[in-house]
This record gives structure tokens, sequence and C-alpha cells, in this order.
């Protein structure tokens, strides 16, 4: 599914993959109704243990982004909760300070960053609507 | 209390009056992986080779479903797979031979696991014990532990020495037996990112005892440490009495102080007691969790 993940990384692991899911998410890589894979079968995929992928799955769902449909397996909610600007809302602020810093330490002046954002922002749509969108079913 | 894996108050020494393990206790429900950690010498696989009845504590009782390895191993043997840290296989044997060995033990076996293990190893049945590379025979020894279905699975040090690519091979069989038939798994390992991955508690011992028993999440949020500068706090104990320290370990000039507790929460306790404001406290890796709860001191440089 597209994940990857560094047991020695900041997070413990169960969110490392709450994390990456509701980044998918946000980008569109994942899509409302789209079915996840079985928590052992991703955790084979991951090479993590079973339940700490079942634990990750759980906070989604508790947090209602996914959802467990008995027999049918856990898809991605039609109706995706608003996260709450306020918590992400620092976090964008710090990113863009890194960010900043990053650039002017390199010699980039703010229209530079501005390009740069945009053509960011072009490649994630492209992912999108490209080759994202043809391989699904 | 009904653990699958229960130590009560184990002492073991090989040396009078120096106890390898003095006072272990803990148990293991069914379903858990436990990582047992530890530095070099501290009886990881003393107290896994009590559970298996290859040695008995000199005090202390060990339980493994409610039995006794001392009075009942056949019926304990039956339900557990074991590798052990430097498990000899029969080198003039083919895997086959090995192998039909273990079936006739064992007659639960699941040929689809043993497939699907040689499958992922590329063995072939036909391959002898003494041509197979270090990590190849320790993939035959897990198979031979987990294809007759055991109950709880004990793991001594089970990827020492393999390469990074053979040790996640071997993490992945391990969780491809889990999810087939959800065992209880006990390993121990120097590998903190492998046990991460697979484990969901960590018991850490230290000096013959427990010092640690946690969930592993809970080790990655729940703990910090704070670097105090040394003048600020010249006698350690000003910083072990303040709620939640497990310990200050003097680096250099700081003072690394082990903390239960949230990184907030503990700079508001160390603002209190040593009138330093905005001291740094960071979580940590299970491997640094693991370096600041048993490493020694680093003393410091003379200038």
């Amino acid at each position: 599914m597209n994940l990857l993940i560094h047991p020695g990384d900041e997070l413990p692991i169960y969110r490392q993959i709450m994390r990456q899911i509701t980044e998918a998410l946000a980008v569109g890589r994942l899509r409302p109704g789209e079915k996840l894979p079985s928590h052992r079968d991703l955790a084979e995929e991951l090479v993590i243990a079973p339940l700490t992928v079942k634990k990750a799955y759980d906070e989604l769902e508790l947090l209602r982004f996914i959802e467990t449909q008995r027999g049918r397996g856990t898809f991605v909610c039609l109706k995706q909760p608003k996260i709450k600007m306020s918590a992400q809302r620092e976090q964008i602020d710090a990113a863009a300070r890194n960010l900043l810093s990053l650039a002017y330490l390199v010699g980039l002046d703010l229209d530079d960053v501005v390009a740069t954002l945009k053509k960011a922002e072009s490649e994630l749509t492209h992912d999108v609507r490209g080759p994202v969108r043809k391989t699904s079913v | 209390m009904s653990g699958i894996l229960e130590f009560d108050n184990i002492v073991r020494a090989y040396v009078k009056a120096k106890p390898v393990l003095n006072g272990v206790s803990f148990s293991v429900a069914e379903g858990e992986v436990v990582g047992l950690l530890g530095r070099n010498g501290t009886g990881k696989t003393t107290l896994i080779q009590i559970t298996m009845g290859l040695l008995f504590p000199q005090s202390g009782t060990v339980r493994v479903f409610g039995l006794s390895p001392a009075t009942d191993p056949v019926a304990i043997k039956k339900r557990i797979g074991y590798v052990a840290e430097d498990q000899v296989l029969p080198g003039a044997s083919s895997i086959a031979e090995l192998v039909s060995f273990h079936k006739y033990l064992f007659p639960r076996w699941d040929d689809e696991l043993e497939r699907r293990i040689l499958d992922r190893f590329r063995l072939s049945p036909k391959d002898k014990i003494m041509r197979l590379s270090k990590g190849q025979a320790r993939a035959i020894a897990l198979l031979c532990a987990v294809c007759h279905r055991p109950e709880l699975l004990i793991l001594d040090e089970p990827a020492a020495g393999l390469d990074p690519a053979a040790r996640r091979e071997f993490l992945e069989v391990a969780i491809q037996f889990l999810n087939r038939e959800g065992a209880t798994i006990l390993f121990s390992s120097h590998y903190m990112n492998d046990v991460e991955r697979i484990g969901g508690r960590a018991v850490i011992l230290d000096e013959g005892k427990v010092r640690l028993d946690s969930s592993l999440d809970s080790l990655r949020e729940d703990y910090c440490v704070a670097l105090v500068p040394i003048e600020a706090a010249p006698n350690p104990e000003t910083l072990t009495h303040i709620t939640g320290c497990l310990r200050a370990r003097s680096v250099s000039r700081d003072w690394h102080v082990l903390f239960h507790g949230n990184p907030d929460d503990v700079q508001k306790l160390l603002a209190q007691s040593v009138g330093i404001n905005g001291i740094r406290c960071d979580r940590m890796t299970l491997e640094e969790l693991f370096v600041e709860l048993t490493g020694n001191e680093q003393a410091q440089v003379l200038s």
C-alpha cells in the first residue's frame, strides 16, 4: 500500500502507519470507499507485528477515517473527518520556517521558494490524476 | 494469574554469591510478543534455558502453561518451539531428513508453512545441512521450531550474526507464523529495530532484576531523557528524587536523566527542582532508551 516504516524513527510504528495513511488521504492517493489491505496482509508486507497494524487501524477507526465492515474488510470512510486546524497549523508554520531557512542558507529567495512550492503542487496533483487513477479499480 | 509463562522470583548463580538472575519476576500472557533485552551477561539465555528445563533455578518458580519444566518436561516441549542461540543441526543430514524426523515427533505439522519457508530462503529439501550458509541454517532451525504449530515460540538471539536482509527474511517468517497461529513469542535480541518491528512489549534485564517492563509504544511515548548540566545538580540525588526519575547517568559535563513521563511535565518538574527553565527533554528510540538505562557512566574529560 505504499507505506514505509522506520523503527528508528521519532514516532512509534503504529503512529507512523496512522500518519502515512492520513497523508495518503490528504493527497488523494487513498480515496473514500477504497478498500485497505487486511491488517495481517499489511503486517506481512511491512514486516511488523500484526497487532501493531491492528492498533493503527483501530485508532484510525476511532477517528472515523476508516471503517471495518464485518466480513468484508476495512474501507476508507466515504465522509472524511475534518482534521483540527489548530493542531496542524502549528506544524505547517514550523515546516514553513524550516523550508525558508534551508532555502536562505543555499541563497534562494522567496520567489524561488514559491516556485518550488508550485512545482511540488503540480507533481502531487499529477500523481493523483495520472498513473494512480489508471491502476485503481 | 493465567499467563502462558510465569517467572516468580527466579534466582540463579553460576558463581556463589554472584547471582546472574537475582529475583526475576514477570509473566507473559497468551498472544503477547515479548522482547527479552539486556546487556551481555545479564542472564537472558539463562532465563530461557530455565524456561526450557535445561537449567533449574536455585530458588523461585517457573510455570509454562501452568506446568513445571522440572516435572512435566515432555508435556511442555510438545507445545513449545525453540531456537537456541547456538543451535546445532546435524550436518550430514539433508533438510528433508531433518524435517521428516521432526514430523515424526510432532504430528500437527504445517506442510504449507514449511514450503513457504523453504521457498523464501531458496532452499531445496535435498540440500545438505552442512552446506548451508549461516542465515539458511538459522532459517532451518526456525522452520523446525514453528512448523509443528507451537503455542509458545522461544527464540534466543535468533538473528545474531545474520546480514540485514537475512534478518528481515527471518522476521517475515516469524510474522507469517504469528498470522497463522496467533502464538505467544518470547525472544531475546540485541537488534532494537527488530524488537520494535515484531515485539509488543519489552522486558529489560539488568543487574539480576527486571529493570523495565513496558509496552513498546509506551516506551516510545511515555519516557524521555533530560540533559542537565552537572553544575546545576552537583548531587545526583536532587534528580533521582524527582517523581518518575529512573536514573541519572553522568556523560561528560551533563547528567542524562531518564524519566517516565512526558517531556513537558518533566521540564516543569526540573524547573522546580534545579531552577533552570527550558531544560532539553526528548523522547527516545528503544536503542537510546536501552543505552540510557543500562549504559555505563562516562567520566568527565579533564580539560
